[in-house]
């Protein structure tokens, strides 16, 4: 019984983590652009697919090495998917397009990962040994999964906190006109704010690989448990996402069997019918 | 005096004018190009496209109603699929797995769908933008899974075949029962569409959608019209689910997964956002497209959906119809200039006939107003009293807090301390609509017209905000408005019309208290002195409450039976305009500022 | 000189500025007066590209800036301050002064010279330089706002109602500091509503009436002018 709490702790916690990870990489562009990128999953995803395809079963040097390239690989294209979204947007005063292209990007990513690997999940080998926590034998990746978030939170704070461009980005989402009228090199702050998203999502994606369904159609799920950990605030989604992990832990566990996976999905549907802005988050938008 | 009043020129009379909406030719284009693919293929007796403009006639259907649900209620679902889905479903698993009469589980499943249908407006009367997005694309991703794991109910991945012959049954011509059903039922959804858009309740709506705010000015609950927009798309495509099974005679989880959802909203997008055409023309190239020209690539449809959505958003932001109606509204318009709009001869017909002069009681009372934004106060305990049938002018800087002050009078915001009474009725925590419904009208700085309805349309939303009966005076009016107005574009007005219009919106909503909100700016001198004229017959001939916040001094003193000055959030002056002239502090603040 | 050159600009269809022309030398003070509504927001906006402009011209030393992003504009010398004291609330004061340097990244001195100087004229900003923007008054706001303009250092300036929202003692040091950044050779235009309390700071004087310039004259003779088609009201 303690086991299996502690299992339900430790993993949901972990995979709790992700959510949290993609909420974050959503909020860099939500405040950058007023834009939430759809295929964020999909491009987590992506992550994934690089580690079986680069550094399946490498060694310690070559996984770092690759981890690195598989980040930059999903943040370029995530940044020229953001460039595609933003194009219409320089001119037009339909202000609502990227909602459109954004699911149809999310939509076309799914389609080709389907086409070319077909529909079947990948299986990656850890690099991370598996380790003891609270008696209970957990894969390495799991820890991962938590560092990555801590890191990606700590690195963003930092970024947005310290760094000329972080503050410019903040500026962004807090004024939009005023920070045109200062000067601030818009679009591409708002291309550097896709870039990151893309470098979070591609790491951890790329770091997860192993103890996620790496197939054509996840990314939407992981999204899905994103939004619903809280997006809009980072400080938010780091309780929101791992409380989100295990409270789909704790149903899958309960139910069992068959319907798990549905009980855990369907915890999260009603969550958010009943707070459509996430567990943690903040119910507000800017238009581009 | 005005420059552009040489611009203005008369226009031809109504008879002349083009169409302003092109809603009802798109509906019979439609009803045609529906009709001639739907019983086009029987004539001829090619089996293979029978079926297929069976299931497209469906799918056009759903998308019909997913139009009406994105651009007349604003609301962007994408979790539509699930509707047609629980149709279907609960359709098949009452008559196929139970044997009920097919009626009695056809009602089953529409209830099926309007319950979903429910599930997806609980959340809408609280967010909105992507947050809706989400929950009704999660719903759509979990429903298929819902339908594989409850195979008790459901049989699993296995599905439920119907039969259902005397439906395929031929009859003359080579058309069967069935295909005539699907084929008009498209038809009927274009026709509720378009009645919907042309009703009291499609307006309100679309004001919903557009200008949440101006709706709740005209006593309008935002969240009420998307519920109401839910529901009748919900059940409009439980409908279209209840078809899809004769039409496939077969359900699996397959068949409905988020896949379907996006073909419906793709193609609205691709066809046109808002148009009538925009779900036919929009879903012969999404889905007819990939699935007969690449009929044996099945793998590559949701590529193509998904590239063809994605070029269209880039090519033609506005839709294939939408393009092409753009360029007709363009073409109408070229070499029009602008557009007249005059009321003084209409008014002729309203009034008492006699003077009405400001009795004693009081309309509107504020008493130590206080409203903050963060740390900055806008307004700092103010008190202001209006008495009824008095024309009362509030003035101040920029920035000293009158169009706050006017916010919350009409329950656009709340206030922080204090308290105000609009006609005898405590209304500080009354919803902008309840106020509205108390009598209350407003304009605003930037004037709300909604260049998506007609020019009478726009006039029309105060008819539709009336609360009991109306004027037959103010009947008049609006019929001689509708004669002159229908067909013309609300884009061509110029600011100074625009304000008209906006001030004949509350004639028409026959409010007793009315707020402007610097009507006057932007307009020409001989713009104000006609308005000047129009608030005084407003207040004197009609017996209206008027609150004025302007800056034009010279108007303000012309028609205010008493004055209110605000500076930085404080009322420093109020009374009679010859005391409140006298003021020393009033005369420091706008000596030199009052042309300016 | 910064000029402007029969600019046409407005939103969609409707035009709100048509045929406006003006110039500005080094180091001189226009002054914008106009009713509300007249079109004077809309004007700053489209010289400093937030509204593209239909027609005209807008001249920076020479250099053509109609048609540029806001942001180009910015950081080809010009700048706009909003109306209404707008800084990035969820900044440090000394943050906000430093988005200003955005316009000029590579200038670490000047930066530092300018950040200095903004301190000795409006020393609230260093004592509260560690404080969320939000955390200020309106007045102090607005202060913040030109000071992210001021190291910024632009060759010219457009500044969109200072006054808005602000009590009106606050407005004389407000216009103080503009006069003397106007001498050290800066082109500024103030759209103000005060038109009196301005005029004294400003060198020349327009008056914008329905999106047309009604007149333009010396500020000195601002208050006769004015005066003479003032009819006493009541």
């Amino acid at each position: 019984m303690l086991s299996e709490i502690a299992i339900i702790v430790v993993r949901g916690i972990a995979i709790g983590s992700i959510f949290s990870i993609i909420a974050m990489s959503f909020n860099i562009v939500h405040g950058a652009t007023g834009i939430l990128n759809f295929a964020q999953g999909n491009m987590f995803v992506l992550g994934g697919f690089a580690a079986f395809f680069l550094a399946n079963g490498a060694g310690v040097p070559l996984w770092l090495v690759m981890l690195a390239v598989s980040a930059m690989l999903v943040a370029a294209c995530v940044t020229f998917q953001g460039w595609i979204t933003l194009l219409p947007l320089r001119s037009s005063v339909e202000q609502d397009s990227w909602l459109i292209s954004t699911v149809a990007a999310s939509t076309i990513i799914g389609a080709v990962l389907l086409i070319t690997q077909g529909p079947y999940a990948y299986n990656v080998q850890g690099i991370a040994p598996s380790f003891r926590i609270l008696g209970v034998r957990t894969p390495g990746a799991y820890a991962l999964a938590f560092g990555c978030m801590l890191f990606w939170f700590v690195a963003l704070r930092l970024f947005l906190t310290r760094t000329f461009s972080g503050l410019a980005i903040s500026a962004l989402s807090q004024d939009f006109d005023a920070a045109r009228a200062a000067g601030l090199p818009v679009r591409r702050l708002q291309l550097v704010a896709f870039a990151i998203s893309g470098l979070i999502v591609g790491s951890a994606g790329y770091m997860v690989a192993p103890v996620i369904s790496v197939t054509s159609d996840a990314g939407l799920r992981y999204v899905l448990a994103a939004v619903v950990g809280g997006i809009g605030s980072n400080l938010g989604t780091l309780i929101g996402g791992p409380l989100v992990g295990v409270v789909t832990m704790l149903t899958a566990y309960r139910i069992g069997g068959a319907y798990q996976d549905l009980a855990s999905l369907l915890v999260l549907v009603a969550i958010l019918m009943l707070r459509p802005q996430g567990l943690f988050g903040r119910s507000s938008a800017r238009r581009v | 005096m005005s420059a552009t009043a040489g611009q203005t020129m008369a226009l031809p009379p109504a008879a002349g004018k083009r169409r302003f909406s092109s809603d009802l030719p798109q509906v019979w284009i439609g009803m045609a190009l529906i009709a001639l693919t739907g019983f086009g293929p029987s004539l001829v007796g090619n089996s293979y496209w029978v079926h297929t403009f069976q299931l497209v006639n469906i799918y056009i259907a759903a998308s019909v109603f997913q139009n009406f649900l994105f651009v007349d209620a604003g609301q962007k679902s994408f979790g539509q699929g699930v509707l047609l889905g629980l149709g279907a479903y609960v359709t098949a698993i009452f008559f196929g797995l139970h044997n009920y009469p097919f009626l009695a589980a056809a009602a089953i499943g529409i209830a099926a769908a309007a319950a979903g249908g429910l599930l997806f407006a609980l959340p809408a009367l609280r967010v909105q933008y992507f947050h809706l997005g989400f929950v009704t694309l999660s719903a759509a991703i979990v429903f298929p899974q819902l339908l594989m794991s409850l195979d008790r109910w459901t049989n699993g991945i296995n599905g439920i075949a119907v039969s259902m012959p005397d439906l395929q049954k031929e009859m003359v011509f080579g058309l069967s029962p069935l295909t005539l059903i699907v084929a008009l039922y498209p038809m009927a959804a274009l026709w509720i569409h378009y009645f919907i858009r042309r009703s009291r309740l499609g307006r309100r709506m679309r004001i919903a959608a557009i200008s949440p705010e101006a709706a709740r000015t005209l006593g309008i609950k935002p969240g009420v019209m998307r519920f109401i927009a839910f529901i009748i798309a919900a059940i409009g495509t439980g409908v279209c689910g209840v078809l899809y099974l004769p039409t496939v005679a077969f359900v699996s989880p397959q068949g409905f997964n988020v896949e379907l959802s996006f073909v419906f909203f793709f193609a609205v997008v691709v066809g046109g956002r808002g148009q009538m055409l925009g779900p036919i023309v929009g879903m012969w190239i999404v889905f007819i497209l990939p699935n007969i020209a690449l009929a044996q690539l099945v793998e590559y449809r949701l590529l193509i959906y998904g590239v063809l959505t994605l070029v269209t958003v880039m090519l033609f932001p506005d839709g294939v119809v939408g393009t092409i109606e753009r360029w007709r509204l363009r073409r109408s318009v070229a070499g029009r200039g602008e557009q007249a709009f005059r009321v003084d001869a209409f008014l002729d017909t309203l009034g008492a006939g006699h003077d009405a002069t400001p009795g004693e009681d009081v309309a509107v009372e504020v008493r130590g107003g206080l409203k903050k934004f963060g740390e900055v106060v806008a307004v700092d305990r103010a008190d202001l009293t209006v008495r009824r049938g008095e024309i009362h002018g509030l003035i101040g800087a920029n920035g000293s807090g009158k169009t706050s002050l006017l916010n919350v009078l009409s329950g656009l915001s709340r206030l922080n301390a204090g308290s105000f009474v609009i006609d005898g009725r405590e209304a500080t925590r009354m919803a902008a609509d309840r106020i509205a419904d108390l009598g209350v009208g407003r304009t605003f700085q930037t004037p709300r017209i909604f260049s998506q309805l007609s020019l009478w349309d726009n006039l029309r939303i105060g008819i539709d905000a009336r609360v009991g009966a109306g004027d037959p005076g103010v009947a008049r009016l609006a019929a001689a408005l509708e004669r002159e107005f229908s067909e013309d574009s609300a884009d061509l007005l110029s600011h100074g019309q625009r304000r008209l219009v906006e001030v004949m919106r509350t004639v028409l909503k026959e409010a007793s208290i009315v707020f402007f909100d610097e009507p006057a700016a932007g307009l020409s001198q001989s713009e104000r002195a006609n308005f000047a004229k129009l608030v005084t017959f407003l207040s004197r001939r009609m017996g209206k409450t008027i609150v004025i916040v302007e800056h034009d001094l010279d108007l303000v003193w012309g028609v205010a039976d008493a004055i209110t000055v605000m500076d930085a959030g404080r009322v420093v002056a109020t009374g009679a305009p010859a005391e409140v002239a006298r003021d020393p502090a009033v005369q420091h603040m706008f000596v030199g500022g009052r042309r300016a | 000189m910064l000029e402007v050159k029969g600019l046409y600009a407005g939103y969609g269809i409707v035009p709100v500025i048509e045929d406006v022309s003006f110039s500005v030398r080094a180091g001189e003070i226009l002054l914008i007066g106009g009713e509300n509504g007249a079109g004077k927001s809309t004007l700053m906006r489209a010289i400093a590209g937030f509204n593209r402009p239909d027609r005209g011209e807008v001249l920076l030393d020479g250099r053509p800036l109609q048609g540029m992003a806001p942001e180009a504009i910015a950081q080809a010398g010009l700048r706009l301050v909003l109306d209404g004291h707008r800084v990035f609330p969820e900044l440090s004061v000394f943050d906000n002064l430093r988005m200003g340097a955005a316009a000029r990244r590579s200038d670490r001195a000047g930066f530092a010279a300018a950040i200095e100087e903004i301190y000795t004229v409006f020393p609230i900003l260093k004592e509260k330089h560690r404080k969320y923007a939000r955390d200020l008054s309106g007045g102090q706001q607005q202060i913040l706002a030109l000071g992210q303009a001021f190291v910024a250092q632009p060759a010219a300036l457009l500044c969109d109602e200072p006054s808005m929202g602000l009590a009106q003692a606050l407005l004389p040091p407000i216009l103080g500091f503009l006069r003397k950044w106007a001498e050290s050779g800066t082109r500024i235009i103030i759209v103000e509503q005060h038109l009196q309390i301005a005029a004294p700071y400003a060198d020349t004087a327009m008056i914008i009436e329905r999106g047309r310039v009604k007149w333009s004259c010396a500020a000195s003779e601002l208050d006769r002018r004015l005066a003479a088609e003032t009819h006493p009201a009541g």
